[in-house]
């Protein structure tokens, strides 16, 4: 076997290897959430500054300041809440619309209302909300 | 060396011909808007768009909860209107790429389809924009259809 031949079967089977790792390979940590939807009661909270939420895994979309926020539900590990005002999404290899969980002050983590899971942050992050007029 | 300009100015050309060939070329969204027919109040709609034409050559089916609604074109929209309730948006390449999210009734979302690195070939995959981004972003697409 020549050398030209070996680097091309090295190369293939590298290419072979690659090829047969998986791209999936960052992926969400969830765990299933029963969430439980609350009356609307017309209360709105104003986010005061931005809010960077890390994640045990993947991404979650920046919190803008001056976004409405409104409960819309509770699940075990704190109250559901969801803007209009920005897309919310946690991201992996594979993007999830997210709602945010709020527990004593803290995000906790995002709640994905699709999957019906939930997704913690690390570390919790205290969140600065204040009640619209 | 002019004759290897002129090579390298034909290869430019070709690759330029390819690329247009590669996009969208319906009519555009700023258009026919206005023929868009209105949502009705039980469904809501989903925009699916491709605004780069990085990759052109690479346009995957896109599903929708596992059902084929539409092509990545490159600079080309197309819509579905659906019951309210939950979907997956996926394009495969080598690998798949999904979106989750929801739909209320009467409600607009939009996903746009960027492209990143991959492998062998680039990745398409679907993200969720704010109606604002969507509707700046439709304006200069084209329809295609599926």
């Amino acid at each position: 076997m020549g050398v030209p031949r070996t680097i091309g079967v090295a190369v293939w089977c590298l290419a072979g290897l690659c090829a047969g790792c998986a791209f999936d390979v960052v992926r969400l940590k969830q765990s299933p959430a029963q969430y439980e939807a609350v009356p609307a009661t017309g209360r709105t909270w104003i986010l005061n500054d931005d809010l960077k939420v890390t994640l045990v895994s993947g991404w979650a979309t920046p919190l803008k300041k001056g976004t409405n926020w409104r409960q819309v539900g509770k699940i075990k590990e704190g109250d559901v809440l969801t803007t209009g005002n920005q897309i919310v999404t946690v991201e992996a290899s594979n993007l999830f619309e997210a709602y945010a969980v709020v527990d004593g002050g803290k995000v906790v983590g995002f709640f994905l209302p699709v999957e019906r899971s939930f997704t913690p942050a690390d570390p919790p992050v205290s969140i600065d909300l204040r009640l619209k007029d | 060396m002019n004759r290897l300009q002129r090579i390298i100015k034909q290869g430019a050309f070709i690759a330029l011909c390819c690329t247009m060939a590669a996009c969208a070329s319906g009519p555009r969204f700023s258009e026919m808007s206005g023929t868009i027919p209105s949502l009705a109040a039980d469904s809501g709609r989903i925009y699916v768009y491709r605004t780069t034409v990085l990759g052109a050559a690479i346009q995957p089916s896109v599903k929708v909860n596992g059902e084929v609604v539409g092509s990545a074109v490159p600079d080309g929209f197309f819509y579905i209107d659906r019951p309210p309730g939950n979907y997956k948006i996926t394009t495969s390449t080598e690998v798949d790429r999904d979106l989750s999210l929801t739909l209320d009734a009467a409600q607009t979302r939009y996903v746009r389809l960027g492209i990143s690195m991959g492998f062998f070939v680039g990745h398409v995959y679907p993200e969720l924009v704010d109606d604002a981004q969507g509707q700046s972003d439709l304006g200069t697409l084209h329809y295609t259809a599926k």
